[in-house]
């Protein structure tokens, strides 16, 4: 019999709460094909203006301004609670996760809001035009991720508020938080594209 | 180099501990269970199976174009059909064979080769098997109600926008995309965790077989590639379903915004179907010319390059549409790079070959095969990366040699040979060399007798998609010897399955390491069990099985009760942490149909996007539901 070298892992923990996780990887990813996708979007739409004379298309109001912008604020104060719900599910407290993912939840559930009584202010749909099209392609799937997100954040905070999360919510919670600094972060150039675009890219006649 | 055959440890306890590792990853039982499997060789093997069906679909498909093209005039397929089943060959070969098969070989040996026990995402490694399933039941659902694609496998705008083809047939098409992309990227991003975190100790980057550096490229390249089909098909369906007006000229849409969309994903997609391939020959090379790899690093480098370059020449694809003389120039001169990279590998694997002692086996046979047709492809493609000369045979046959002869020579030769020397590990049993040979020289003849006449047939100024031509315009002769040529590629191909079947119950046992090769997946039992090693392994060389048996070593202390591997770091892959694999689960499968539900009637009504959101959200928190003490903080 050979006598072979061996390595014991026996004293490794058996979950780890930090981008040291396979599962923190993945979600990364996950970013990475997203922001792909809307980054052909935000091209595909300055393509789009490029072959156009006129900007918005004949009919299609200017955006209003203000609300979207105000709507900025809580939405990048969300991610402080993201933060602090991530951190505490590092070092495992509680109550800090309950607090975080609250006021995450809170804010974005007002920036949403906002977005939505913002639509009401459009003058134009999807089937409207080509820009129509575009405003409403980047609207309805950043909203669709978001709410798909605010909704796994709830379970999580469900899940905590019960009791019953251990090692893999609590990883759960550390990376919902990078899928929502990529979802406010991805918002800042599509913002910049529905709402300023026509503006300083502009030409209506 | 040593004998490898026994690379097994002797440990204490070691029965005990082996008996618990088959308790913990056993199965679960009935129809219900076999829909709950999440190990890797399980999901691998479905793909592999489910996507060699494709390939003889798509490979009937084709005998049907050629039976037609045969003689001038003739009347085997209507127009209208003809039109429908190059749309269906392209489209499955793409879409449904060479990408998924590429993927479930990779979903198969990934994992053994970096020295764990699963993809790091085992249940949605399940989603991505079954939502592919799903995309191939739904296509060739419409192909069988007689609402078969029939605008091409790229489908172009306006043809294929409402106006001008109205109907179903588009809507399937485009949304059988969105199911094949969910599964591809499924599996990327599964690969790469798997690749980045999960490798043996000591399997630090500069030591990973060149073949999982070949699926981590790949993987990214999905990961990049795959939203702008996303976009591409989406504005094609929602154009179609919610009168959207992407592609509609007269409301500022942009057909040529379509097709650049459409290429940006198209041509990174022949690397993502050829790069796994390049991997295999890697191996192949390695294990049959029974040498070290000539130039690992720049093997890596040239592949990493290739990666890149992919993204920055889909133009070639559009210089009909008109463009800019500088986009001309720039892509051209990218279309060209291609062949730098390449070539860095060809010579390097005729190095590897040239001073190695090779063995000319079945596989081999393939490689040598490999070389021949893909540097033959790789020259007309250096031809077609000229404007003037694209001009002249943009759209006739010559195109259509040049893509088979990279995408069958460069993909499809690698694969086979893959089979060859990967089946004794996946079913323990060898295959049978002479018949294996025979399949080799059937499908090699068949194949230049098929494509070699394009070339000329397409320089005669041949078209391509006509389902027939005049007899004044002398293309019969070739036209004949191709449709004979694709019915021994059909012959090679029964050969093939005639093999794999005798062999798969009277081959001869392989035994752990048939081919004395170097890496970890040989230093287990053929076939692996669920749990793929007793003990896990250490990497302690590139080549892990050739090292003396004295520098080996085994990973010890995982917990067996449970499904467990170790997490290491990235670049060294040192032993970072423990981690647990989910158990077998039924959620992916409902998950999928719930999503199923969503896709497939949106291409009937657009609220069931709505209803399939809320009944996805349901099973998703179904599956992320907390179950069971194991789940508890210890």
């Amino acid at each position: 019999m050979t006598e072979f070298r061996t390595i014991d892992v026996s004293g490794l923990p058996s979950y780890d709460v930090s981008s040291q996780s396979p599962l923190w990887w993945g979600q990364l990813m996950i970013t990475f094909i997203e922001g792909t996708m809307f980054g052909i979007l935000i091209a595909a739409y300055f393509y789009t203006r490029l072959r156009m004379d006129v900007w918005p298309p004949p009919g299609d109001q200017y955006p209003h301004l203000l609300l979207p912008s105000l709507a900025l604020v809580p939405l990048i104060l969300s991610c402080a609670g993201s933060y602090w719900a991530s951190e505490s599910a590092k070092k495992n407290s509680r109550l800090g996760m309950i607090a975080g993912l609250l006021l995450n939840l809170v804010l974005a559930v007002i920036a949403l809001a906002m977005r939505i009584v913002e639509w009401h202010s459009l003058n134009f749909n999807w089937k409207a035009d080509i820009q129509g099209s575009y405003v409403w392609a980047f609207l309805g799937l950043h909203t669709f991720d978001y709410i798909a997100d605010l909704v796994f954040t709830a379970v999580l905070l469900v899940l905590v508020l019960i009791g019953r999360y251990g090692p893999k919510q609590r990883l759960g919670v550390h990376v919902d938080s990078v899928v929502w600094y990529f979802l406010v972060l991805i918002w800042i150039p599509i913002y910049v594209t529905i709402y300023w675009a026509p503006v300083f890219a502009g030409s209506q006649q | 180099m040593t004998a490898t055959q026994d690379f097994t440890p002797q440990i204490p306890n070691q029965a005990e501990e082996v008996e618990q590792l088959h308790r913990s990853w056993r199965h679960p039982r009935g129809v219900l269970g076999w829909l709950s499997y999440t190990t890797h060789q399980a999901i691998g093997t479905r793909y592999i199976i489910t996507a060699f069906i494709m390939l003889l679909t798509g490979g009937a498909e084709a005998l049907l174009m050629r039976t037609q093209l045969a003689r001038p005039n003739n009347g085997f397929l209507s127009p209208d059909r003809y039109n429908e089943i190059f749309t269906t060959h392209g489209t499955t070969m793409m879409f449904l064979f060479a990408v998924p098969m590429m993927e479930g070989m990779a979903i198969y040996l990934v994992p053994l080769m970096c020295g764990t026990r699963n993809v790091a995402f085992p249940r949605l490694n399940a989603f991505g098997y079954w939502m592919f399933l799903f995309g191939v039941l739904f296509l060739y659902w419409g192909v069988f109600t007689n609402a078969a694609p029939d605008v091409g496998w790229f489908a172009y705008p306006p043809l294929s926008g409402p106006q001008f083809t109205p109907g179903k047939r588009t809507d399937y098409w485009a949304q059988m995309i969105t199911f094949t992309e969910v599964s591809a990227l499924c599996v990327a991003t599964e690969i790469i965790a798997t690749i980045f975190k999960m490798r043996a100790p000591g399997m630090s980057l500069n030591r990973m077989p060149l073949y999982v550096w070949s699926l981590l490229i790949q993987s990214f390249m999905v990961i990049f590639a795959m939203p702008a089909v996303v976009i591409a098909s989406s504005y094609l369906l929602s154009d179609r379903t919610v009168a959207t007006q992407f592609v509609n000229p007269a409301e500022g849409g942009d057909p040529i915004l379509y097709q650049h969309v459409f290429w940006f994903f198209g041509h990174p997609e022949v690397y993502i179907i050829f790069i796994p391939a390049l991997g295999f020959v890697s191996a192949i090379v390695v294990a049959h010319a029974r040498r070290e790899i000539f130039g690992y690093t720049a093997m890596v480098l040239a592949q990493i390059a290739n990666g890149f370059i992919a993204f920055g020449l889909w133009v070639h694809h559009m210089f009909a549409t008109g463009l800019p003389q500088i986009g001309e120039a720039y892509f051209t001169a990218s279309s060209m790079m291609i062949a730098i990279t390449s070539g860095v590998q060809i010579f390097c694997w005729l190095a590897t070959l040239w001073t190695g002692r090779p063995r000319l086996t079945t596989a081999l046979h393939f490689i040598y095969g490999f070389l021949v047709i893909f540097v033959v492809g790789g020259l007309t493609g250096v031809v077609l990366a000229s404007v003037p000369l694209d001009w002249q045979v943009h759209d006739t046959y010559f195109v259509v040699a040049h893509f088979h002869y990279v995408l069958i020579g460069g993909a499809l030769f690698p694969l086979f040979g893959a089979f060859y020397h990967w089946f004794p590990k996946i079913t323990g049993r060898m295959m049978d060399e002479k018949i294996g040979r025979l399949n080799f020289w059937v499908l090699f003849i068949g194949f230049n007798l098929t494509f070699f006449p394009m070339h000329i047939q397409g320089l005669m100024g041949m078209p391509r998609r006509v389902y027939t031509y005049p007899a004044e315009m002398g293309w019969g002769p070739l036209n004949f010897i191709e449709t004979i040529g694709a019915y021994i590629i059909g012959i090679g191909g029964i050969l093939f399955i005639a093999n794999v079947v005798s062999s798969h119950r009277s081959g001869r046992i392989a035994g752990n390491n048939p081919w004395d090769a170097d890496s970890l997946e040989w230093a287990t039992a053929s076939p692996p069990e669920n749990y793929n090693f007793e003990y896990l392994p250490v990497a302690t060389s590139r080549y892990p099985l050739w090292v003396d048996r004295s520098e080996r070593a085994f990973v010890t202390g995982l917990r067996n009760d449970r499904r467990e591997a170790l997490v290491t770091t990235l670049m060294d892959a040192e032993p970072h942490h423990r981690y647990v694999f989910p158990a077998s689960s039924i959620w992916p499968f409902i998950t999928a149909i719930a999503v199923t539900i969503g896709f497939a009637g949106s291409v009937f009504n657009p609220w069931y996007i709505v209803w399939g959101s809320v009944l996805s959200g349901l099973a998703l928190v179904g599956w992320f539901w907390p179950r069971g003490d194991s789940e508890a903080e210890s």
